[in-house]
Parts: C-alpha cells; sequence; structure tokens
C-alpha cells in the first residue's frame, strides 16, 4: 500500500490487520482512491478500469462518490443529519439497543440485571428472530484441552480468517451465557429445554479430550427463537426494560469527536425520536440479506439464491458504517439450508441427488449446506432433489445420520392428508410415487432428464464405481423399486454471518483500528466470528449460541461502564 | 402533510434510494389497476397536498380501512393462510408490500411459501 497508517502503539493482530487493510470504511476508501489504481487493485474492490480509478471523483464508480464529499459505496451515502426541530420527542437511558432479536433481548436484559436504564428499539412490531438451537461449551464437564481443541476446530472451519479472541471469548463463556438465556427465557413463559451433550453427537471428544454442552432448544417447530424472544423479551420489561415496536433505528447522534451519543429512530406516525445512551449504544440489527446492493457487493455468491428472512436491509451495517466503520473484507460468510423440506437427519444422506431440472450434479456425500455452491445459478436457484426408492430403509441403513420410515415421511408430505407435527407446514417438501415421471413432475423436475439420471445412476451404481463423480461404492444405492420417493430442497440464505469489525468489548473500529466511543455491535453485526466460504456446522446452534453470549457479555459490559 | 416514505428502514438512507429507484415509472393518473378510483377517492386522500407523488404511509391506509386486527379477522378464514395476520409482522405487514393501487398487486409470501397461492386485489 502507498499509505502508511501509524498505529500509535500496539500493532494489532493479524485478523484486525487484514480487516483494516482490506476492509471497507469510509475512512479507509478514501485513503485508498488517494493510493490511486494499484492501491485499488491491492484491495481487490472491483473491476475498475484503471484510469477510473486513478481519476475518483470521476462520476458513476462501482462505489460512486457521496454528496458530503467522502467516497463511499455508491448504495451508501450518508444521510443528511435529521435536525433536532425534526425530533418530536427525546428520551435518555444508559444503554439502547438496537434490534430485538438473537443478540439484541439477552444484550437488553443483561444490561438492565447490571443495573442500566435500558431502552429496546425495534423496528417489527415484536421481537423478531429465528432458528431453535443454540449451544454453549460447559465448562465443568470439558478438559480445558478440549475446549482449545474446539476453539482450532472453529478456526479451521473459518479458513483461519475470523478472529480467535472472539472464538475462546465464545467458548469460555457460553455456557453460562446459553444456561441464563433458558432460565430467564423459561421465566417468561417460553418452551425451551437443555439438550445438553447427546445432540452434539459428533464433537462429544474433540482430539480425543471429552467435552460437554449446553445446548438451549426453543421448539418444537413451528415454535423457534422467536417466540424465545418474545419470552425473553417479558422478563427484561419486568427487569425495566422499555421496549419501543415499530420503530426503525434511522441514524446515530454523533459527537464531533465521533463518540456516539444515541440514535434516532422513526415511529409508525412518522415522526423521529431521539433515544440518548449515556453509556452506548449496542447495534443488534442483523445481517443485511434483503439488501439486494449490499448483498451483490459483499456476497455475490448467493445473487440468484432466495432468502429466509424478511426486512434485514443492513441498517446497522449502514449506521455503523457512517460512524466510521469497517466491514470485513468481500466474501462474506454466508449461511443456507433446507432442514424443512424432508427430514433433517437425512439431509446430508448421499442418496441420488439432482438439480432443479433433474440432473445429477455433485458427488452427493457434499453436505447439504453446502451445496449452494453448486446450485447458484438463476436456473437452479439452489433448488435440488434428493431421490431414492423403496429399499431406503434396508439399503441405506450403514450411512451416517438417521432414516425416517416410510410412515414417518409423511409428516413431510404436502400431498399428504395426515395432521403434521414439529415441522413447518409450509415449507415440507417431499413425495412419493409410483413412476419416476410422476416423481419428476411432483418435484418439478423434468421428467425425460429425471429417468435419463436414473439409468445412468443404476449403470454406475450396477458396476460398482462411481465412474461420473467418484462417489464412495458404499454410498451407491440403486434407484429400482417403485415406489420412489424425492425430497425437493431449496437451500436459501438464512443468514450472512460476516460483520463490522469489533474488539473483544464487541466495540467497533474505526478504520485506525480504534473503538469508537459509545458503539458497539453483535449478532450477525459483529464480525470476527467466521470468515469461510460458508457457516459451519461443527456445533449445532453455534450462531444462535454466539448471539445469546455475546448479547450477554455486551450487555453487562457496557451498563458498567 | 409529511414527506416521509414509508419504507420500513433507513427512509432517508438506502432504503429509501432502492425505493425511489422502483418507482421510476410514475403513472400518471388512476390506472386499471386502482381499487379507488372507482370509489369517488381522489389522489389527494393518499397523497395529500404534497406535490411529489411518492409511496403513502401505511397509516394512510389504516385510516380507511381501519384497525389491522379487525381487518385480519375478515380475512381469517382464507385458505391457505390469512394474508393480514403472520407470524413475520401479526397484524402489522405494511399494505403496500401487497396491494398496489398504481400496478398490479403482488403476493408478497409467494417467493418463499410457494403453496400461498392466494391472489391480491
Ligand atoms: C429459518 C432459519 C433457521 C435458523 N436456525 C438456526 C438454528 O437452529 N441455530 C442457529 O444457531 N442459527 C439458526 N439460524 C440463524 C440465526 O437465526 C441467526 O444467525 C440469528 O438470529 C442472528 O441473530 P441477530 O441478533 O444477529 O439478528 P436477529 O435475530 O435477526 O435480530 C435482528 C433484529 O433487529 C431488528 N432490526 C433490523 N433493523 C432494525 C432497525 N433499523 N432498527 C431497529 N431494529 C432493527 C429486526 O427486526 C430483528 O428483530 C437460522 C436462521 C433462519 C432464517
Ligand atoms: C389508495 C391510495 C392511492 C391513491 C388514491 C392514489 N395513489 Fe398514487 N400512489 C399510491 C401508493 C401506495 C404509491 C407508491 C407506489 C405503489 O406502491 O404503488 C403511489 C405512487 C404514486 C406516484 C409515484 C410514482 C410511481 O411510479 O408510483 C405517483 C406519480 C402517483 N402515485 C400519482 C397518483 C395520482 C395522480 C393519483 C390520482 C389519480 C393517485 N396517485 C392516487 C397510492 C395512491
Ligand atoms: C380515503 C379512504 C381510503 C384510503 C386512504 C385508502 N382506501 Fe382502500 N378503499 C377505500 C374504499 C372506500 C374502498 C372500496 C370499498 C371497499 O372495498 O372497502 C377501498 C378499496 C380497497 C381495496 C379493495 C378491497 C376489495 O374488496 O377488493 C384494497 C385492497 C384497498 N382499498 C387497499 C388500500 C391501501 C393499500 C391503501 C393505502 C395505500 C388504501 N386502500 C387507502 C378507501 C380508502
Ligand atoms: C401479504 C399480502 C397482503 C398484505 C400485506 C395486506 N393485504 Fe390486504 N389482502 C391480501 C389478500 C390476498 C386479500 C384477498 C383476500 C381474499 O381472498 O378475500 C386482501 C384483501 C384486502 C381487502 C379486502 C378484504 C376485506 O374483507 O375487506 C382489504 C380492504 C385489504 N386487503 C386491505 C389491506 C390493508 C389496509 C392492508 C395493510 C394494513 C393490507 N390489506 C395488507 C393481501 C395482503
Ligand atoms: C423471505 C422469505 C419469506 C417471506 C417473504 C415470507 N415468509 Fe413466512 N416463513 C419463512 C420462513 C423461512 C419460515 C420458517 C422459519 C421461520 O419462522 O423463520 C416462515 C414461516 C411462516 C409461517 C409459520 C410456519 C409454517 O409453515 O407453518 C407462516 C404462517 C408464514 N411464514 C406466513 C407467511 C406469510 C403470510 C407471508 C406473506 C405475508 C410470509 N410468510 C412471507 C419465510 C418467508
Amino acid at each position: 500500500m502507498s499509505q502508511e497508517h501509524h498505529q500509535n502503539d500496539l500493532e494489532p493482530d493479524p485478523y484486525t490487520k487484514r480487516v483494516l487493510e482490506d476492509g471497507l470504511s469510509r475512512r479507509s476508501f478514501l485513503s485508498r482512491a488517494a493510493g490511486g489504481a494499484a492501491a485499488l487493485g491491492l484491495s481487490g474492490l472491483g473491476s475498475l478500469p484503471a484510469e477510473a480509478a486513478t481519476a475518483p471523483e470521476a462520476k458513476g464508480l462501482a462505489f460512486g462518490l457521496s454528496g458530503d464529499g467522502g467516497a463511499t459505496l455508491s448504495f451508501l451515502p450518508k444521510p443528511r443529519p435529521i435536525r433536532d426541530r425534526e425530533i418530536s420527542e427525546t428520551l435518555t437511558f444508559d444503554v439502547v439497543v438496537v434490534g430485538a432479536g438473537a443478540s439484541g433481548v439477552p444484550a437488553a436484559l443483561s444490561a438492565a440485571e447490571n443495573g442500566a436504564k435500558v431502552a429496546v428499539i425495534q423496528k417489527a412490531p415484536f421481537a423478531l428472530s429465528q432458528g431453535n438451537t443454540g449451544s454453549g461449551v460447559d465448562l465443568a464437564t470439558s478438559e480445558k484441552a478440549g475446549v482449545e481443541a474446539l476453539v482450532a476446530r472453529l478456526i479451521a472451519d473459518s479458513n483461519h480468517r475470523c478472529d480467535p479472541k472472539l472464538i475462546r471469548q465464545w467458548a469460555y463463556n457460553s455456557g453460562e451465557a446459553v444456561r441464563w438465556v433458558i432460565d430467564r427465557a423459561r421465566k417468561g413463559g417460553a418452551t425451551v429445554v437443555d439438550q445438553g451433550s447427546p445432540v452434539q453427537r459428533a464433537i462429544l471428544k474433540v482430539n480425543g479430550y471429552p467435552m460437554g454442552y449446553v445446548t438451549s432448544f426453543f421448539g418444537p417447530k413451528p415454535y423457534t427463537t422467536g417466540d424465545g424472544m418474545r419470552s425473553l423479551a417479558q422478563t427484561a420489561e419486568k427487569a425495566g426494560v422499555r421496549f419501543f415496536y415499530n420503530m426503525p433505528a434511522v441514524q446515530l447522534v454523533q459527537a464531533r469527536s465521533g463518540e456516539v451519543l444515541g440514535v434516532i429512530a422513526r415511529g409508525a406516525d412518522g415522526k423521529y425520536r431521539k433515544f440518548l445512551a449515556k453509556k452506548g449504544v449496542i447495534l443488534a440489527t442483523g445481517d443485511y440479506q434483503n439488501n439486494k446492493a449490499m448483498s451483490d457487493y459483499f456476497v455475490p455468491d448467493v445473487k440468484h439464491l432466495g432468502r429466509k428472512q424478511l426486512d434485514k436491509t443492513g441498517d446497522g451495517f449502514a449506521l455503523a458504517y457512517w460512524a466510521g466503520g469497517v466491514f470485513e473484507p468481500i466474501g462474506h460468510t454466508k449461511m443456507l439450508h433446507d432442514f424443512d423440506a424432508g427430514p433433517p437427519s437425512m439431509c446430508d444422506m448421499p442418496f441420488l441427488a439432482v438439480d432443479r431440472k433433474g440432473r445429477r450434479f455433485v458427488n452427493e456425500t457434499v453436505e447439504m449446506s453446502l451445496l449452494n455452491n453448486y446450485l447458484r445459478d438463476a436456473e437452479n436457484a439452489g433448488h435440488y432433489s434428493q431421490i431414492f426408492d423403496s429399499n431406503y430403509m434396508t439399503q441405506a441403513a450403514a450411512w451416517p445420520g438417521k432414516l425416517i420410515s416410510p410412515e414417518g415421511l409423511k409428516n413431510y408430505m404436502p400431498d399428504d392428508p395426515s395432521p403434521k407435527k414439529g415441522v413447518f407446514e409450509s415449507q415440507v417438501n417431499t413425495h412419493v410415487a409410483g413412476t419416476l415421471e410422476e416423481l419428476a413432475r411432483k418435484i418439478e423436475a423434468d421428467p425425460a432428464t429425471l429417468v435419463a439420471t436414473v439409468k445412468r445412476y443404476n449403470e454406475v451404481v450396477a458396476s460398482g464405481k462411481d465412474s461420473d463423480f467418484g462417489k464412495p461404492a458404499d454410498r451407491l444405492i440403486p434407484v429400482m423399486q417403485p415406489p420412489f420417493y424425492g425430497i425437493h430442497r431449496r437451500v436459501r440464505v438464512s443468514a450472512i454471518c460476516s460483520g463490522m469489525l469489533v474488539d473483544e468489548r464487541h466495540q467497533i473500529l474505526n478504520a485506525e483500528g480504534k473503538p469508537i466511543k459509545g458503539l458497539f455491535a453483535i449478532g450477525n453485526l459483529g464480525g470476527g466470528f467466521y470468515g469461510g466460504v460458508d457457516y459451519p456446522l461443527t456445533v449445532f446452534g453455534l450462531s444462535l449460541g454466539r448471539c445469546y453470549t455475546f448479547g450477554y457479555l455486551t450487555g453487562r459490559h457496557v451498563a458498567r461502564l | 402533510m409529511n414527506n416521509l416514505t414509508v419504507s420500513r428502514s433507513l427512509g432517508v438512507g438506502l432504503a429509501g434510494l432502492l425505493a425511489a429507484a422502483s418507482l421510476a415509472a410514475a403513472p400518471a393518473k388512476a390506472a386499471r389497476t386502482s381499487k379507488h378510483a372507482g370509489q369517488g377517492i381522489t389522489c389527494v386522500q393518499c397523497h395529500g397536498k404534497s406535490a411529489r407523488k411518492e409511496a403513502v404511509p401505511m397509516r394512510q391506509c389504516v385510516g380507511c380501512h381501519g384497525d389491522t386486527v379487525a381487518l385480519a379477522a375478515r380475512t381469517a378464514q382464507i385458505k391457505p393462510t390469512n394474508p393480514h395476520q403472520n407470524r413475520h409482522y401479526g397484524t402489522q405487514a405494511d399494505c403496500n408490500l401487497c396491494h398496489h393501487e398504481h400496478a398490479v398487486s403482488e403476493n408478497l409470501c409467494l417467493p418463499c411459501h410457494t403453496r400461498f397461492t392466494f391472489q391480491v386485489p
């Protein structure tokens, strides 16, 4: 880089250093533009021709120029500050939490329990979140070497790009935090259990060291963590937290020094309200999957893939960026799943898999959570189907996973009249048919293509060698005996898991690596916890577990400031 | 009458801009899609006197159509699910997400729930 950023005292750790160098902030963009084409090329920001890059003042750049003269992402111009005379009401608290989800509600309650006067401002008409399982490490039943081994595993899962100190912070505090969430949510009336270690089958030992877990489960479906957070909000209200619903945050109140003093939100009546925060503002607005420009920019991989959430327009990202925060570099970590179309326990079983048209497309030992990488074109848009015949209970019996009987599969069949239990009724998508052609129609594939695919697959199976995709021989079973089954899955964006640069107090750092006074970020808005191509499924419920844990810790920290 | 957008997020920020982009082609007058032109309802009753005709805040719709809970009760029997009462918004989904005055209405739910095939007037 042509520009030297002079760190005052400490050299930042490698994670922070990389994000400061390659991440995106209003400030870093300016210095890069000044550095010219070379700097732009290095930072890998896009496909600008060199001439354009040396003339950053030119209009129409991929990341444009904002009206205030600062160079920014074209979709993130800093808005005109809302003036005091436009404010209808000003309220003062110690801590203001923005967003009532899996990280925000715990943060608010935690702050209140530590003596703070707390407000939560929430965009939706009530607390809102999603998912069922959230996990932590039970230190009492875990070997310290195991905890460290798990930390190392998670760092490797993130392709060594995450911030190790945040992973350790989760590992050493999550048991306490998740237990606390279970207890407090139950007090608010939630249906929640600790499923403990048994559900974490694959990591009961890590590198040979025994481990124990606290696994909160808000469920069964259609009950979710969303319901759970609404109960937790009841507990929080009893503890004195004030909730303001239908009240999206639109701007931060920031002093000249950069210190964040509060938040401005807009109510359903169209009026602006100012929420001053004496100790700090905690942003917990979730990810940005419904903001097309932001998604296309930071995770272009999911351009053609559907979404699972609504209204996650990355508001907190914009607020943090305008305040001087730094986005993690392009290539954000994504989470795309479909646990709902058929039994979750069968989603990774290596049955024949066909794309939307009916073609085989992968060695089926690739997990469901990674298949989005093969199906991200506009035509497939995340659709695929697992195909098997009526002998599956015997022929696939030795495979890892858990087979569900034909009777049990009816619970996942929209065409079967049986009442559904423990599922999202609108999302189940398993089918059975007497012929492959009929099955193809039910899974919305092309009948001729599916028939040809199955014919070829059966030849491969008969030969005992997968000469098309190299799947192990013991994972090859024929599709011959009717009735035929098809689980039509559609992986969609559950979450985007990369965020803004924070330190271990979850305080947002500016482009110089200095904490912005009064501004914190938790949940998927906080960076540093992931870094790989896809969210890892090593620990079931890591995402929610991390949200609860960092909410719990950050609420307490800010309350005690 | 204020001129704030109904956009459910950063009105003056990015979402406002994105929404503005999608409103590029302005209808000059009431189109065939209008549910109101034939009812003697004028432009002003939705848009106010503002010279700029832009997105209409939901409270404007609710002002005439009444409480959202009552509206949801009227459509409670609709199959496969009540469009006016759902887990994502309760009864408070922004009307404009589905109903359009100057364009063909859309079914917000359909892309994610492929069997929620109701027709939006
Ligand atoms: C279908 C589904 C299933 C999942 N299952 C699991 C699971 O089993 N286990 C797991 O670990 N993870 C799961 N996940 C992922 C997990 O739900 C998320 O990672 C987690 O909820 C993120 O928490 P958060 O606090 O960052 O955001 P959220 O919980 O999404 O909360 C963000 C909140 O901020 C509010 N908000 C947004 N903008 C504003 C604004 N401008 N002003 C005020 N408020 C605002 C939103 O309304 C929302 O309530 C699942 C995700 C989906 C979609
Ligand atoms: C029932 C309420 C309603 C009435 C009546 C109404 N509009 Fe609109 N109008 C809207 C809404 C809502 C929008 C925002 C776009 C949308 O969702 O259709 C809008 C948008 C517009 C726009 C912005 C640009 C665009 O492309 O949509 C113009 C211009 C407009 N209306 C003109 C008119 C005129 C002229 C009349 C009277 C003939 C009128 N409107 C009557 C609700 C109304
Ligand atoms: C000035 C009062 C008024 C306003 C404002 C208004 N409406 Fe209406 N609307 C009516 C009347 C009157 C009718 C016709 C009678 C009926 O169906 O209720 C109607 C009809 C409708 C219908 C058709 C109902 C059917 O049976 O098919 C829909 C949908 C609708 N309005 C939605 C909206 C939305 C969305 C808005 C806000 C953008 C809005 N209205 C604003 C008065 C209003
Ligand atoms: C999820 C999409 C969706 C949203 C959001 C939505 N509607 Fe509807 N609305 C529908 C559908 C679908 C129907 C048709 C129901 C039927 O089949 O009778 C309908 C019907 C109506 C009707 C006529 C039915 C009656 O009995 O009065 C009115 C009026 C109406 N909507 C107003 C509104 C208003 C006002 C809002 C905002 C408060 C709103 N809608 C929000 C989808 C929606
Ligand atoms: C962006 C995708 C998306 C949109 C749009 C969407 N939903 Fe959902 N909905 C989901 C997902 C994913 C679930 C299951 C997980 C959850 O609760 O988050 C769900 C769950 C539900 C459930 C309960 C689960 C079930 O299947 O029994 C209902 C009811 C529902 N949605 C109704 C609606 C209605 C009505 C609309 C339109 C106003 C709508 N949804 C729009 C994604 C969406």
